[in-house]
C-alpha cells in the first residue's frame, strides 16, 4: 500500500468519525433558529480538530515509517486516480448545490440550507475518497 | 475497471535482469513501486512515455515488452 493510500485511509476515517459525530450529535429540533446557526459553526471547530489530529498524526507516522515513499512525487498513476475520483466528486456536488438552490427558493430556512451544504460537500469528500481508493485498490 | 487489451512480460524481464524488484524498476522508471505492480498485473495501462522508458531499462523494443491480445480487434 502506497504512502498516499494510507493518508487517504485516514482521510475516509476522519471525515466519517468527524461528521459522523456532527450529524448525530447536531440538535436537529433547533436547527432553523439563529442559535441552531451558531450550534452548526461551533460544531464545525471540533470536527475539524476530529478530522486533522488523525491526518496529521497519521501523515507524520507514515512518513517516518515509509521516509522514501513520502517524498516521492505523484506519478501518472496516482494523477489519474486523483482526477478521476475528483470527477466522480463532481456529480453529488453539484446535485447537492442545485438541492440547496431548490430549497431555498422554496423557502427551507437558512439552519437546514446550512446543513445541506455540510452535507453536500462531505458527502462529495466521502465519495472523492472512497472512489480514489476504490481505483488505489481495483486500477485506474 | 477496464480490461487492459495487452498482456506484459515485465515480471519475467526483472526476473532476468538480475531479479530486479520492483522498486529499482520503479526508481528508474520514474514511477512507484505501486504503479509497477498495478502494470505487471494489468490494472493500470502506462503511458506510451512510461512504456517506452520501461522498454528501455531492460534493452528491448516496446513489443518485447507489451503484447496486444490476438483476440481482441
Amino acid at each position: 500500500m502506497s504512502f498516499r493510500e494510507k493518508i487517504h485511509w485516514v482521510a475516509l476515517f476522519g471525515l466519517i468519525v468527524a461528521f459522523g459525530w456532527y450529524f448525530l450529535a447536531y440538535p436537529w429540533t433547533i436547527a432553523n433558529t439563529q442559535q441552531g446557526v451558531w450550534t452548526a459553526v461551533g460544531m464545525l471547530i471540533p470536527v475539524t480538530i476530529i478530522f486533522l489530529v488523525p491526518m496529521i498524526a497519521g501523515t507524520v507516522f507514515f512518513a517516518i515509517r515509509t521516509p522514501k515513499e513520502a517524498n516521492l512525487k505523484e506519478d501518472e498513476r496516482e494523477k489519474t486516480i486523483h482526477l478521476r475520483g475528483t470527477h466522480m466528486a463532481y456529480y453529488p456536488l453539484v446535485l447537492g448545490v442545485w438541492a440547496n438552490i431548490f430549497f431555498l427558493i422554496n423557502g427551507i430556512g437558512f439552519g437546514y440550507s446550512v446543513n445541506i451544504l455540510i452535507a453536500t460537500l462531505v458527502v462529495s469528500e466521502v465519495i472523492r475518497v472512497g472512489s480514489q481508493l476504490y481505483f488505489y485498490r481495483k486500477g485506474a | 475497471m477496464a480490461h487492459i487489451p495487452f498482456s506484459n512480460e515485465i515480471k519475467t524481464l526483472r526476473f532476468l535482469a538480475g531479479e530486479m524488484t520492483q522498486g529499482d524498476l520503479g526508481d528508474k522508471v520514474g514511477v512507484t513501486r505501486q504503479t509497477i505492480a498495478a502494470i505487471e498485473q494489468g490494472r493500470y495501462s502506462p503511458s506510451l512515455e512510461v512504456a517506452f522508458r520501461i522498454a528501455h531499462v531492460f534493452g528491448k523494443s516496446l513489443e518485447d515488452v507489451f503484447r496486444w491480445q490476438d483476440d481482441i480487434p
